[in-house]
């Protein structure tokens, strides 16, 4: 039945995106978190990867979040000799969020997650109307 | 009364289908709208027309038995399929505008609809022939 394949599709997407959505939180949440000792290294941002998958079972590409991948940009530097795990220098390693970034990410998720809900919204829309078709 | 054997039924059963199978691609789009190098997929659309040309003058085989499955019935039949090459494209080589699938998505369920309601005035048609109360 393609309703279902679609509402199964749709549901793909949207827990991709929700995926997504989870390492963007972690990604802001630990925007300042530096490391725990002087001469460690502070939280690395990690980025999302979103691969197709072959259902077999419905016949379609559908969607899956692969395992998120670490940023190996430069850590941000800042000169805070009074920080306890400042090194000797007295600069201190923060992560490599930057938050603006994390925000575009965002509206991105938010705007394909809402996309996938239209669809499932419409692909139910039809299904009822089918459905609809027995009562008269 | 097998209605599918009705040429105006069993052409709305095919658009009904081929319009299900057009939103279930259209999902895939959508959900792989974040994917790199994924290219979004439309199906080909159908000449509608053809197939009723096709329906007046088909000569089918004559089923003798009731377990006999008609040749001509089509299960989720597999439409061909097109690469949809729009606007759009990110440099991960995604090529799915979310926009175009919209447009596609509304147009599917209005066409959808207007099957539907073709399929309930018909049946209509029928009741009314048949004397019972068209409701």
């Amino acid at each position: 039945m393609d309703f279902t394949t679609s509402l199964y599709l749709a549901a793909a997407g949207m827990r991709a995106q929700s995926g997504r959505m989870r390492i963007i939180a972690e990604n802001l949440a630990n925007a300042d978190s530096t490391s725990a000792a002087a001469d460690g290294q502070p939280y690395r941002r990690r980025i999302s990867t979103i691969t197709t998958e072959f259902d077999r079972e419905l016949g379609a590409t559908s969607v899956k979040l692969g395992d998120p991948v670490a940023d190996q940009s430069d850590f941000r530097l800042q000169y805070d000799p009074g920080n306890p795990v400042a090194d000797k220098a007295g600069y201190v390693k923060l992560p490599n969020v930057n938050a603006l970034v994390e925000m575009m990410d965002m509206r991105d998720a938010q705007r394909s997650y809402e996309a996938n809900l239209q669809v499932m919204d419409g692909a139910r829309a039809m299904l009822v109307r089918t459905v609809d078709l027995l009562r008269r | 009364m097998d209605m599918g054997q009705i040429p105006l039924f069993s052409l709305l059963t095919q658009r009904m289908q081929w319009l299900s199978s057009r939103q279930a691609l259209l999902s895939q789009n959508v959900a792989n709208a974040d994917t790199p190098n994924y290219v979004a997929r439309d199906l080909k659309p159908v000449d509608f027309g053809k197939i009723i040309a096709n329906e007046a003058s088909a000569t089918s085989l004559s089923l003798t038995d009731a377990r006999h499955i008609p040749v001509n019935a089509r299960g989720s039949a597999p439409y061909d399929q097109e690469d949809a090459f729009g606007e759009g494209g990110t440099p991960t080589g995604n090529i799915v505008s979310l926009e175009q699938e919209m447009i596609k998505l509304s147009d599917t369920q209005i066409q959808y609809q207007a099957a539907t309601n073709l399929y309930s005035k018909a049946v209509n048609m029928f009741r009314t022939a048949l004397g019972g109360r068209s409701g």
